[in-house]
């Protein structure tokens, strides 16, 4: 019983901070979408109102087209994991998760039937009986999830479902509750300010920055074109460099609008110094080399006081990329270069402020 | 001995420190003591040392139909007031968790503790001139009772509170969000969790109205006479050695009560920690 949800122009006000200032968001059945944000931005207020538990001031919530504001959250069918998992203290794995079905007054059996089948779904079909103190960090997020999935809602609502847990169960229950979620077909909004979660889980990201919306899309999008130089910094690293015709990529780079270049890190490459001349580059001192892996990092001071970050292929030759030694960086790619037209982007810095 | 928490932390600090604590101890304790000892003296009044040992007060005031009557009293009105005490108290608690306002929820939570410093004898006037005022208090324990719960409500309201505020804020909207109606949250969410809590602010309340005097002299119908109203008219009639068997016999039923609830309240932390280590292992 998956829905449509629809937010249209929301403001909220909580006693003089505007936390929301017009936001429109719309979801389709079955897409998982994610608020992304830094905290104050008020992803989890606008959470909070599609829960029905924070009162919306001016703007509409729907559900399949249908008005919402004035239901209380216990009549929207909405299924939240909060980020403490919030799970009753006294009450067994299974009469958690059986809760809902309680609350709906459903007979016993068939609560108990569901309840077995959600602890199923989320792989923990034998912890029914047991308290819900003894189950690690990420079992306590699985009782949550199966517990906001128990009572068949139109759509699960996630606020930073992975802040509790560490790095590598992290990664781990971000697949988890990806798989979860597409099994079950339900439309799903997260909220989190991690932007690896959000890439990872997400068909949607929308990122939110001072209680708007900045740019709503895929994250290959978001990360390809962003609308302005917010995003681009938010979501993965960026290199930011005038486009105005007189910078460094004024000549031989473009020949579209003016506005700022975004250089992804993977995009730069070293170049001998002897070649550089007629291509576009960009002269600093390393002052910082790391290997991390699967790429070796690369940070360089240029004259005009930028750090410029260089991300390289970790088989590189880096014997000339020491601390202190100089460089020159240019584009590998200059059709993966992305320009924020600054008319455009000025206009929507100028709103989000 | 050698290499205690105690040296360690605080070298030869410790004589003096411990020298104070040896102190205070004596200080709570020797008093009750001498009570006890007096009430085996074998003179009919209170005397210390007690000279010889008999437990003829104690065979007295168990088979004084006063004193048991007394008695008597006292409990049905602590365990009413207790009851009243510990529902209002209660119930105050949770409408404060319900509270949107900061503000408001300051006003109300003062409002709450501050009966804790007017004094009982305040009450106690204002309440009498209710019982001349409505004859039909006039000749019961219903405003006496009354009083007393209002007396003990602040230490339930503290106690309730401190158990909710332990609570994770996100379980009643999570409760809300899962279809719950405020009854069942009340019932299944918030309920169970301050069980302990009740029972602990139950008990406080229990013994503050059982040893509660001022409020008896002033609402106590005629001819009816709680316990620690009955041991100030003894005491300032003849100071018989009943008064001190009778208290040496009501400490030791609060210490046997007092005592039975720590061995439970220890059983449940115990048990609670038993599990969240499980937890950590698991």
């Amino acid at each position: 019983m998956t829905i449509a949800l629809s937010i249209q122009d929301v403001h909220v006000t909580l006693g003089h901070n505007e936390v929301l200032k017009g936001v429109s968001l719309d979801a389709a059945p079955g897409e998982f979408v994610t608020l992304l944000g830094a905290s104050g931005s008020g992803k989890t207020t606008l959470l909070n109102v599609i829960a029905g538990l924070q009162h919306v001031h001016r703007g509409h919530v729907l559900f399949d087209g249908q008005s919402v504001e004035r239901r209380p959250p216990r009549k929207r069918k909405v299924g939240v994991v909060f980020q403490s998992y919030a799970l009753f203290p006294r009450m067994s794995v299974g009469e958690n998760v059986a809760f809902p079905l309680r609350a709906a007054g459903r007979p016993k059996a068939e609560r108990r039937r569901i309840a077995q089948e959600m602890l199923d779904l989320v792989d923990l079909g034998g912890m029914a009986d047991r308290t819900t103190d003894s189950l690690s960090g990420g079992q306590q997020q699985r009782v949550a999830l199966a517990r906001a999935l128990a009572a068949n809602p139109g759509i699960l609502l996630l606020d930073e479902p992975m802040a509790a847990l560490d790095k590598q169960l992290r990664e781990r229950m971000q697949v988890e509750i990806k798989r979860i979620q597409q099994r079950v077909g339900i439309t799903t909004l997260s909220v989190t300010h991690d932007q690896a979660e959000a890439m990872t889980m997400s068909d949607r990201v929308a990122i939110m920055h001072h209680g708007r919306l900045i740019q709503v899309d895929t994250p290959e999008q978001l990360y390809r074109r962003p609308v302005n130089e917010y995003v681009a910094s938010f979501l993965g690293e960026a290199n930011l460099f005038p486009a105005d015709g007189q910078g460094p990529l004024g000549s031989g780079m473009t020949d579209r609008a003016t506005g700022t270049a975004v250089i992804r890190p993977e995009d730069l490459v070293v170049l001998d110094p002897r070649q550089g001349a007629d291509r576009w580059h960009v002269r600093g001192v390393v002052s910082l080399l790391s290997f991390q892996g699967s790429r070796f990092r690369l940070e360089l001071a240029t004259p005009g006081g930028q750090t410029v970050v260089c991300s390289l292929p970790p088989h590189t030759d880096v014997s000339l990329l020491l601390p202190g030694s100089e460089a020159t960086l240019g584009c590998a790619e200059p059709r993966h270069v992305h320009i924020i037209d600054t008319t455009e982007a000025g206009r929507l810095v100028e709103l989000a402020a | 001995m050698t290499d205690s928490p105690l040296r360690r932390g605080i070298g030869w600090w410790r004589l003096p420190v411990l020298g104070v604590a040896l102190l205070t101890s004596l200080l709570f304790y020797v008093p009750f003591l001498v009570v006890v000892a007096t009430s085996w003296t074998e003179t009919s009044f209170i005397i210390f040392p007690p000279q010889g040992f008999s437990a003829t007060w104690y065979s007295d005031v168990l088979l004084d139909p006063e004193w048991m009557d007394a008695f008597k009293v006292s409990l049905r009105v602590s365990a009413a007031g207790t009851v009243i005490s510990v529902v209002l108290g209660t119930l105050g608690a949770l409408a404060l968790t319900r509270l949107r306002s900061r503000a408001a929820r300051r006003w109300v939570r003062t409002l709450f503790i501050v009966p804790m410093a007017i004094p009982p004898v305040a009450y106690a006037v204002g309440l009498y001139s209710v019982n001349l005022e409505v004859a039909a208090l006039g000749d019961n324990l219903a405003l006496l009772i009354l009083g007393e719960a209002l007396l003990a409500m602040p230490y339930v309201f503290v106690m309730v509170s401190s158990g909710l505020s332990q609570a994770d804020p996100a379980l009643r909207p999570a409760a809300s969000t899962l279809g719950a109606s405020w009854p069942l949250i009340v019932w299944r969410i918030d309920l169970p969790m301050i069980a302990g809590h009740m029972l602990a602010g139950a008990v406080f309340a229990f013994a503050v109205i059982f040893d509660e005097v001022v409020l008896s002299v002033f609402l106590a119908p005629v001819g009816v006479k709680t316990l620690p109203l009955q041991m100030l008219n003894a005491s300032q009639e003849a100071l018989s050695p009943q008064l001190t068997a009778a208290s040496t016999l009501v400490s030791m039923l609060a210490v046997l009560l007092l005592g039975a609830f720590s061995l439970y309240s220890n059983r449940r932390t115990a048990r609670a920690r038993r599990r969240a280590r499980k937890a950590t292992t698991a």
